[in-house]
């Protein structure tokens, strides 16, 4: 439905984006993952057309619409600071677009009220109409800003990181809203974040972008069971990722079973899933990667240990309280770390995944 | 402590010195209007309170020995061209502001010539355009020559004014309205205006107040029909009468009461908008 192909755009010869093509599908929820200067904002500002691209193209619905102004493209911008209008209150807010619109603009004022009270009731914000947007929450101003866009019907809907401002609690109550609005109406939406859970949990599809490109795209399950790219594995934030010369010494000890050596050789970057490494008494003789034990933090529903190798890297090791009981380690005191060799993933110096 | 408190006392005494200062020719001006007339002069003691100068202003007076204030239709040309200077010096300067949100090639050289019309000495300016119309043969008048010099010279006040209110300006409301389809120009009017628009309000009075009392351009450039500030100073040349000083009451009035239409609009505005944010509008309508 929507395609994106090859788009180039750099700010003063300093390249922001480059080569970046994908597609959305009808009725899809695309998370775009990021961190910050990863050029997932400038994307999005492409797409809504409030940046023109030094080369590529878009294509909606077979439409070349790369050099289409902002306001005829049909498509929807959810700011991340919601960027309401201060002079309007909640119903003019949402109803502006439907009222201004320079196409399909609508007169009948039955029918925006009609329009615009249905839209607030989808979004929660019923007995709101009449705030001024200074006097109600940011979960609020999320929703009318949401609200607003979505009441114009939109081709595809862009969201820059609609859950960025809000706090943990609300965050989660929206990102089950959000996927269940969107649901309701079958729109697109892509949804640009920084936060891996997010990316994870609300995207039927997933890409993951660094250094202005792509580096995977695809089903958030594959991408976190299998990030083909190292970047990705990274992003993800439940890896220990060992590299460099120390690494071959690092898997010898560390492994249980067998890798073929060649495999090794080829690798230059390992990546081992935090909440898959086994955690051992160094006096007990099982083998294993020797490691003191630091400290660890409490989250609730898991533990996280945090432990130094000899060449003073940080290795973490996650347990999930619902798995076992949480360890009782000593600080300073040496353990060793193992873990499944079909658990361990080795990158080329391409940071490709060996398969 | 003893310190701190002898401190206080001189801030508080040179505070109230230089705030009677500030006010004293007024006040003074003032006292002098309720002189009695006409044989009253402008000095005191006051001999007897009475209103007779302000009815020899208004020109209800009885003919006497005083000769009414040539100020009528000087005070009409003043009020028109600031009201004409007002209107352009505004809208320029709001365009100009819009112009330099964005940094262009040869932004500075622009900022510079803009803000050099505030800069220049009223007097060079008001020569050199004298001395200019000239010599193309170009009358001077208060409409022409002196009407552009007041643009020249309020224009950079209303330009600065909108440049700090751009400044403080949150582009993501205009992004958001283009993004709901609705074009850039009916964005410039349904949001950045309205957003914008006390802004607006303080580069027209800055851009009224000062055209209204502007002297040494409008002296050379001005013509023979002069304004109303020239028309004191001729007055005051020859010899003054406690009239000069009720007019200069009124017009003070007239300053403070634009100053208040100012306020209120201002105030109107915002009222608006918490009327509806409380709910008020609703028991309203």
């Amino acid at each position: 439905m929507l395609e994106v192909r090859s788009i180039f755009k750099g700010f003063a010869g300093v390249p922001a984006l480059s080569d970046i093509s994908f597609e959305v599908s009808e009725n899809e929820y695309i998370t775009l993952l990021g961190s910050s200067g990863s050029g997932k904002s400038v994307m999005l500002r492409i797409m809504a057309g409030l940046l023109n691209p030094d080369a590529g193209q878009i294509f909606l619905r077979g439409e070349d619409i790369t050099n289409r102004p902002c306001h005829e493209r049909r498509i929807g911008f959810v700011q991340q600071k919601y960027a309401l209008f201060p002079h309007l209150n909640v119903f003019d807010n949402i109803a502006f677009g439907l009222r201004h619109r320079n196409n399909d603009r609508m007169t009948d004022e039955s029918l925006i009220t009609r329009k615009v009270s249905e839209m607030i009731e989808l979004v929660g914000l019923t007995g709101q109409e009449q705030k001024m947007t200074g006097q109600i929450s940011g979960g609020q101003k999320q929703r009318v800003s949401l609200a607003r866009t979505l009441v114009t019907s939109p081709e595809i809907c862009l969201l820059d990181e609609p859950l960025g401002a809000l706090d943990a609690n609300l965050r989660e109550r929206m990102t089950i809203e959000l996927q269940n609005i969107r649901k309701e109406l079958g729109i697109s939406f892509i949804h640009v974040t920084g936060n891996e859970f997010e990316a994870l949990a609300m995207g039927q599809k997933m890409l993951v972008m660094s250094e202005g490109r792509i580096v995977q795209q695809g089903e958030p399950q594959t991408l976190y069971t299998m990030p083909q790219d190292l970047i990705t594995a990274k992003s993800m934030h439940s890896f220990n990722i060992f590299s460099g010369d120390m690494m071959a010494d690092y898997l010898k000890a560390g492994i249980k079973g067998k890798v073929p050596a060649t495999k090794i050789s080829r690798a230059s970057h390992c990546a081992v899933r935090m909440d898959k490494i086994s955690v051992a008494n160094s006096s007990a003789k099982a083998s294993g990667l020797e490691a003191t034990f630091l400290t660890s933090e409490f989250l609730g529903n898991k533990v996280i240990y945090f432990f130094k190798t000899n060449d003073n890297r940080i290795c973490e090791v996650e347990d999930h309280m619902s798995l076992s009981e949480p360890k009782l380690l000593n600080a300073n005191s040496t353990y060793r770390l193992s873990w499944d060799a079909s658990d361990m993933l080795l990158y080329d110096e391409n940071k490709q995944l060996i398969s | 402590m003893d310190k701190v408190v002898s401190l206080k006392w001189f801030l508080g005494i040179f505070t109230a010195l230089f705030v009677l200062f500030l006010y004293g020719p007024f006040i003074v001006m003032g006292i002098l209007s309720f002189q009695q007339g006409p044989e009253g002069g402008p000095q005191f003691p006051i001999i007897e309170w009475s209103t007779y100068w302000y009815q020899h202003v208004m020109g209800y007076a009885p003919p006497s020995r005083v000769a009414p204030l040539p100020i009528g239709e000087a005070l009409i040309r003043s009020l028109t061209l600031a009201f004409a200077t007002m209107v352009v010096s505004t809208v320029m300067g709001v365009l100009t502001a819009q112009a330099f949100r964005r940094r262009f090639r040869g932004s500075g050289l622009v900022f510079y010539s803009v803000i050099l019309g505030m800069i220049v000495p009223g007097v060079l300016l008001g020569l050199g355009m004298a001395l200019l119309a000239n010599q193309f043969g170009i009358d001077r008048n208060w409409w022409s020559t002196a009407f552009v010099l007041h643009v020249v010279y309020t224009y950079p006040f209303a330009f600065l004014v909108m440049l700090a209110i751009f400044n403080r300006f949150d582009a993501s409301v205009e992004e958001a309205s283009l993004s709901l389809g609705v074009s850039p120009a009916r964005t410039f009017r349904k949001v950045t205006f309205p957003i914008i628009f006390p802004g607006v309000l303080s580069a027209m009075l800055f851009a009224f107040t000062l055209s209204y009392d502007e002297f040494p351009r409008t002296l050379f450039t001005g013509g023979s029909d002069v304004t109303m500030p020239l028309a004191i100073y001729g007055t005051f040349a020859v010899e003054i009468h406690p009239n000069l000083f009720a007019f200069g009451v009124l017009t003070t009035l007239f300053s403070f009461s634009l100053l208040v239409i100012y306020a209120i609009l201002l105030s109107v505005s915002t009222r608006r908008q918490r009327a509806r944010a409380s709910g008020l509008q609703e028991d309203i309508s």
